[in-house]
């Protein structure tokens, strides 16, 4: 294959969107900071730099070798997981590790390894042992143990990002229907367990969003600021730098969760759909490799991104429009933070290296 | 082989399918959130944007500085001095007490007035401002400036206080301004985002208070989600409220007060050992240095004495206008505009004399003998009597089975209607009051302006009483006796009236051909001709008149000491009794004036005009307590003239 044709193979249009979601959300963080060229402005874009780095070196590494380590990788970081609460930081919820340049969220990354693992072992599979149940309990072990693990931290949006977002694989690889009702129905069943398991501030959450309303000065405070933002800045928004929820900081962690809301002022409706329009180009590109691509962990590996960019993407947006409750989500590329964003640049170079080796059929035999 | 393609092939549709089946799931979420957004941005947008911008602004309301008071020649006689206020929102504070406290150290608060806010603030919601301290000094401001960052919730604010530059001179016209009460708030609700305003509570301030106000303007304080503002916007600019000029004027205002005041005594230095002693001791000096008082007076006896109270108007015949308005004691109206202390609330409103009480509007008085021109010229008109017609004074009445006397022990001897006016015979007055019957004098007096509200400006306005049949009949509920009518001949028994009352008599005596209507404001003066007729007949004005000329030009006359050289004056004394005299009493001979009691000594009363040939001015002078009309009142009266007609030699 030569050189101009890989090139066609690149997912341009993936990175691209993520080039100009970099771009908007450095000026979201210099709007944020009150239109001065602050340092945390600075580094988002360092750090995006250093983000589309790691891509490009991921995206040149063997594919066989995404392959081949990834159990060692979903081990390492089920370690790091498990050891977390007594080398990790944290107010509150223990889930950071200091790393000197930055606090580094091992959870992030797992929703890859996890993707991977399970793509791997799922891919593997033979025709025969698809219909059978007991072929999907080891992928219940690679998904739960670090979702578990997440969800005690407690980190309740990271920790169903990995738990859905591998759901989402062993469904894509053809979990036969019954099985698919028969999940859901367990699902359904086991709401008020999960709900027994949480910790009081999480309730709180979920209370709060139910009514915010209620309780407009405490934990509904957030949200309903949120509204006032996004619904004061009509369909044109109010102006760059013009966001009076914003820029008077009535709207909370405007750098980071709530990102989305500052750009929804500032630009109105169009520029809320703009967002939402980029991500999902960035969800297609992703999804359309796993379509062209003729293997299977291909397939469910770009499947499986595909739903953590989605993910990502719904649970925020739908935190700061209070459809959802307020479960502490960034945006990536936009909001303020590094891991999450790391996670995508893994995401873009997985998918650059799967893009450039699609048309590798028999990757489970090399 | 094949199979195994075949199988493979198998998967991968059933992965393709599946993914389409997520890829789908997502459009789908997807298609949530932007529906969600669309009911956010578009459908309810107009609603949350009036939540952002109530977020993003306070909108207030800007105190207009009030319009001014000025008097016929321009002088200021009310104004605004600005200065900066501090409020607080408790909204905006974690804890009100504690702020306070900080707020005492920089600046000082009394107690009491830490108290007061924090009473206030439990009252009222919490997003409305207080008032913590109304004028700061520049160094109070800055040092509050220095520390503003630290203090959560409180805002300086530029507000007007209001000055009133002549003080005491003028008290009772202008009135004072003062802080909103709960009863006007609960009038007009709006008054309650004024904050800092004050209303006029007295005189003129309270009258026209609408005009004065103006028109608040509106303001938007952009302020920040801590309540730190961050910027001022002005939607409306503040309108002041209209200027009013009275028909005041200073100078003679000010010679009329201290005139009144002096009296027939001496004013003495204060500085004096002497006098200082005598305050000491004297709980009614007292009371007079604690309002303000810097003239003290040695009376005949060499008593040290408080200043003369009582009332003075002057007004032009022609127009109505009031010239001057005295009302004595007076009160420092300035006091009011800030906070008043309680001392000083006080001060002002125990003091004996009662100096919050305009005499002129709601001082109810006897007229006395200064109510025998209403009855001559009721029996005049009525045709009861001649103007030769004699009666024979013997010093007393005897009607019925009791005797009316005459202030003259020994009698007038015969007099006729003229006679008894310059000399004040009041046994003349009890006989021709007897044959007009109360009702015809009741008319006269009323047409008069006696018993009728003058609406001259001042709120407050008494009425006084004019009695008859009908007036008695409904307020005592019984007949209306001939008795009664001898003594209202000498405008005694039921009769009050107002200082205001007798000048607006004397000026219709003096004009003789409108019934004109007294006023404080240039604007509301009337052409002299469009005042309704008097309808008096000339020929009974003209014996009026003569007779008012003779009590100053007659030998016998009562004011005859008290010419106005070169204008001629034209008038009657009044003597009213305070303390019944008893007829034991009066067999031992009466006590004088001065060696009674203040409280007991007879009112001195004198109303008149000038000059005599062509009328300018009346007059009417009420000294509460003053002994005798003709000593006391008349040459207060006669001065006031002199000065008022001297100044506007035209």
């Amino acid at each position: 294959m030569n050189w101009t044709s890989r090139l066609l193979l690149i997912p341009w249009l993936m990175i691209i969107s993520m080039f100009i979601l970099v771009i908007i959300g450095t000026m979201a963080l210099y709007s944020a900071s009150d239109g001065v060229w602050t340092m945390s402005v600075k580094q988002h874009l360092i750090r995006s730099a250093i983000g589309f780095l790691i891509a490009f070196f991921i995206a040149f590494l063997p594919i066989n070798w995404l392959f081949r380590t990834s159990f060692l990788v979903w081990f390492a970081f089920v370690c790091v997981l498990m050891l977390l609460p007594f080398i990790g930081v944290g107010a509150g919820a223990t889930r950071w590790i200091n790393l000197g340049v930055m606090n580094f969220q091992p959870s992030e990354p797992t929703k890859i390894a996890v993707i991977l693992l399970l793509a791997r072992y799922l891919s593997l599979r033979t025709f025969d042992q698809i219909d059978k149940i007991a072929i999907y309990i080891p992928a219940i072990f690679i998904i739960g143990i670090p979702s578990a693990l997440v969800l005690r931290q407690p980190d309740l949006g990271t920790g169903l990002m990995i738990l859905v977002g591998g759901l989402a694989v062993i469904f894509v690889s053809g979990l036969p229907k019954k099985y698919v009702f028969l999940g859901l129905g367990t699902v359904g069943a086991s709401i008020p367990i999960i709900w027994g398991q949480l910790y009081d501030y999480q309730k709180a959450r979920l209370l709060t969003f139910l009514n915010p309303e209620k309780d407009i000065l405490g934990a509904g405070w957030q949200i309903t600021q949120s509204k006032i933002a996004l619904g004061s800045g009509g369909l044109f928004g109010k102006g760059f730098l013009q966001g009076s929820q914003s820029q008077l900081d009535y709207l909370p962690e405007k750098q980071t969760d709530f990102v989305f809301t500052l750009i929804g002022e500032e630009f109105g409706f169009v520029g809320s759909i703009t967002i939402i329009l980029i991500y999902f180009l960035i969800i297609l590109s992703i999804t359309s490799i796993g379509l062209k691509s003729k293997n299977r962990f291909t397939r469910l590996v770009s499947s499986g991104l595909g739903m953590i960019v989605f993910l990502y993407v719904f649970i925020n947006i739908a935190m700061v429009t209070g459809v959802l409750p307020v479960v502490g989500a960034p945006l990536p590329l936009l909001s303020y933070g590094g891991t999450a964003m790391l996670t995508v640049f893994v995401i873009l170079g997985i998918c650059i290296n799967l893009s450039i080796n699609r048309d590798k059929e028999d990757l489970e035999i090399s | 082989m094949a199979k195994k393609r075949k199988e493979i092939q198998e998967v991968a549709n059933q992965i393709s399918k599946r993914m389409f089946l997520v890829g789908s799931l997502q459009i789908g979420f997807g298609l949530i959130l932007i529906g969600r957004l669309y009911q956010l941005q578009i459908l309810d947008s107009d609603s949350y944007l009036k939540l952002s911008d109530k977020n993003q602004f306070d909108h207030r309301l800007v105190i207009a500085p009030r319009g001014r008071l000025l008097d016929s020649k321009n002088r200021l006689l009310a104004g605004n001095s600005e200065v900066f206020e501090l409020v607080v929102i408790p909204a905006r504070t974690m804890n009100l007490e504690l702020l306070l406290i900080e707020i005492d150290n920089i600046v000082g608060l009394s107690k009491k007035e830490i108290e007061d806010i924090l009473v206030i603030a439990k009252n009222q919601p919490d997003f409305i401002e207080i008032s913590i301290k109304s004028d700061l000094t520049q160094r109070e401001l800055s040092h509050l400036a220095i520390r503003s960052a630290l203090l959560e919730g409180v805002l300086f604010q530029k507000n007007y206080n209001r000055i009133y530059p002549q003080g005491k001179l003028l008290s009772h016209v202008t009135g004072y301004v003062s802080g909103i009460t709960a009863r006007e708030v609960e009038k007009d609700r709006k008054l309650q985002r004024l904050v800092g305003l004050k209303t006029g509570k007295s005189g003129l301030e309270k009258t026209l208070d609408d005009s004065l106000r103006g028109i608040a303007g509106k303001e938007r304080i952009e302020v920040n989600s801590r309540g730190k503002p961050v910027r001022f916007i002005s939607d409306s600019v503040p309108k002041q409220g209209r200027d009013h000029k009275l028909t005041i004027d200073m100078d003679i205002q000010s010679y009329a007060v201290n005139r009144l005041k002096l009296g027939n005594s001496e004013q003495v230095e204060m500085a004096q050992s002497s006098v200082q002693e005598a305050i000491n001791n004297n709980d009614e000096l007292k009371a007079h240095i604690n309002i303000g008082e810097t003239m003290i007076l040695k009376d005949a006896n060499s008593r040290y004495v408080p200043p003369e109270a009582g009332a003075v108007v002057l007004m032009d015949i022609h127009t109505g206008a009031v010239i001057s308005m005295v009302s004595s004691p007076a009160y420092d109206p300035n006091l009011f505009a800030g906070r008043i202390s309680n001392r000083a609330w006080h001060n002002i409103n125990k003091h004996p004399r009662v100096p919050l009480l305009n005499r002129v509007i709601a001082g109810l008085y006897s007229p006395g003998s200064t109510f025998k021109m209403v009855v001559y010229a009721a029996a005049l008109e009525a045709g009861v009597i001649s103007t030769d017609a004699s009666y024979n004074c013997k010093g007393f009445f005897e009607f019925g089975d009791r005797d009316f006397y005459c202030w003259q022990e020994k009698g007038h001897g015969v007099v006729n209607g003229r006679q008894a006016i310059a000399q004040s015979c009041d046994v003349y007055f009890y006989q021709i009051a007897l044959k007009t019957g109360i009702e015809r004098i009741h008319n006269m007096a009323k047409r008069m302006g006696l018993g009728e509200i003058t609406n001259v400006g001042i709120p407050d306005e008494k009425v006084g009483i004019m009695p008859n049949r009908e007036w008695k009949k409904n307020t005592r509920g019984t007949v209306w006796t001939p008795g009664e009518t001898v003594i209202a001949g000498i405008g005694q028994g039921f009769v009050l009236t107002t200082p205001i009352q007798l000048s607006v008599m004397t000026a219709r005596l003096a004009n003789g051909k409108k019934a004109v209507k007294a006023t404080l404001l240039s604007e509301a003066t009337k052409n002299p001709d469009d005042f309704p007729p008097l309808d008096i007949s000339s020929s009974v004005l003209r014996e009026i008149q003569r007779s008012m000329r003779s009590v100053i030009s007659s030998g016998r006359g009562t004011a005859r000491k008290y010419e106005l050289n070169g204008y001629g004056l034209a008038g009657k004394t009044g003597t009213v009794q305070v303390k019944r005299i008893s007829k034991a009493e009066r067999e031992e001979g009466i006590i004088d004036n001065i060696d009674r009691r203040w409280k007991d000594r007879d009112h001195a009363l004198f109303v008149g005009y000038a000059p005599y040939d062509k009328p300018k001015y009346a007059i009417s002078v009420i000294v509460e307590h003053g002994g005798s009309g003709s000593s006391m009142a008349a040459p207060i009266a006669r001065d006031i003239l002199q000065f008022a007609l001297e100044r506007h030699v035209t």
